[in-house]
């Protein structure tokens, strides 16, 4: 037998060894475990807050840790630092290349990365009398789709290159490359703990990296399409996705598979952004079809939608302190609801 | 040498790193979901009440919510 032929019957056999250990671990669901919980009340938040000021489609946002002001990216080349409290804006960043697909606000406060189409991930200070550009991280060779800071030294991006990678600011270099998607990523998360991190991809699979020694830990099958959104639950045991397959999914990491899919048969629009309230009881996902629905995550039943927006969510983002949710459009606009 | 060497020289490398990966998360040790999901609803239930989106928040105390002043005239 050929090496090819020796290794292809040795991949099928550990492929086989793990779906047995996971069928073996599968000994109920999450909604079933469930049952005995009271349902999650019916949500209905209202719009607080209309942000008007971008002139296009908004592709991404990030709250501050302070839970107070946030940054968001826009196609009409611009990141906007609001003061979500008053609706006031406390910053324009004018950007070097309009094709925007991700936004991040450093724990510190002190810095804002964009990053898109130009394969770049850019990063700024705040703090200096005029807004600065600090550093151009450039080596991936597909676009940027999502960046998150670990501190002011330490950036992790998600690109289409199929890679994601770990950044040292100062140096502009790439530390660590995270390598095992055969698709482009689309999205990643830190880890409460900030050891690890999740992406998820156009393979339609969540992987589970160590930020440490760069090895994929975990990998989460059961979507049949791009992974858009993807975030830790609260306790740092499981992960939560959203897909083009129109559906969202928790996975546990202990149990390495799938516990509850959150799926409706009326909906078939994708799910572009997704974000927790601080209990993890609750999801928020945008989607396509211009709605956020929220999702009791234990129970996998709808409990509120979100209505207002005039065209697709593309982002949401629920601050530190869970006092509201942020909903970001291609209508041009961001909502603050709670 | 053919030229096909060169290419199928990547996809053993692709097909040893496939094999080390899956050798990697075989070795995995996993719990029943029903233990993970007892914890899953431990959390929720234990930080429910700390959560806002779920308790609702007074006028009073929301930082989101346009306060209607009075003026003294």
């Amino acid at each position: 037998m050929g090496e090819m032929d020796q290794m292809k019957k040795e991949a099928e056999g550990l492929k086989s060894q793990i779906e047995a250990a996971r069928k073996a671990a599968a000994d109920t669901t999450l909604a079933d475990a469930a049952s005995g919980v009271a349902p999650a009340p019916r949500v209905q938040l209202k719009t607080r807050k209309t942000l008007k000021g971008h002139l296009a489609k908004i592709y991404a946002m990030h709250w501050a840790t302070d839970c107070r002001l946030m940054v968001s990216a826009s196609q009409d080349g611009k990141l906007i630092i609001w003061d979500a409290f008053s609706g006031n804006k406390i910053n324009a960043v004018p950007l070097k290349s309009s094709w925007v697909m991700t936004c991040a606000y450093a724990p510190s406060g002190n810095l804002v990365a964009s990053g898109g189409l130009d394969n770049m991930c850019t990063v700024y200070n705040l703090k200096t009398p005029v807004v600065k550009t600090v550093k151009e991280l450039d080596a991936h060779t597909g676009y940027l789709s999502c960046a998150r800071f670990l501190s002011d030294t330490e950036i992790l991006t998600a690109s289409g290159d199929t890679t994601c990678a770990l950044w040292d600011i100062e140096t502009g270099k790439q530390k660590t490359v995270f390598l095992n998607h055969v698709g482009d990523c689309m999205c990643l998360a830190l880890s409460p703990d900030m050891n690890m991190f999740i992406s998820g991809a156009c393979d339609s699979l969540a992987k589970l990296w160590d930020i440490r020694d760069g090895t994929c830990k975990q990998t989460f099958q059961g979507h049949t399409s791009d992974i858009n959104a993807i975030s830790f639950f609260p306790s740092g045991n499981a992960v939560v996705t959203g897909s083009d397959d129109c559906t969202c999914k928790m996975y546990d990491l202990r149990s390495d598979q799938e516990v509850i899919s959150y799926q409706d048969a009326q909906l078939n629009s994708g799910v572009t952004s997704l974000a927790l309230s601080v209990s993890g009881r609750l999801i928020f996902a945008g989607y396509d079809d211009f709605n956020c629905n929220i999702w009791d995550s234990l129970k996998g039943e709808k409990v509120g939608v979100l209505s207002g927006h005039d065209n697709r969510v593309s982002c949401t983002g629920v601050p530190q302190d869970g006092m509201c949710v942020c909903t970001g459009s291609w209508d041009s606009f961001l909502k603050i609801w709670n | 040498m053919e030229a096909g060497k060169v290419c199928s020289s990547n996809s053993v490398l692709q097909a040893r790193r496939a094999v080390e990966q899956l050798r990697l998360e075989a070795s995995l040790e996993r719990i029943r979901i029903s233990v993970a999901a007892t914890q899953l609803v431990q959390y929720c239930q234990e930080h429910g009440r700390s959560d806002p989106l779920l308790t609702g928040i007074a006028a009073s105390s929301n930082p989101f919510k346009d306060k209607k002043t009075c003026v003294l005239l």
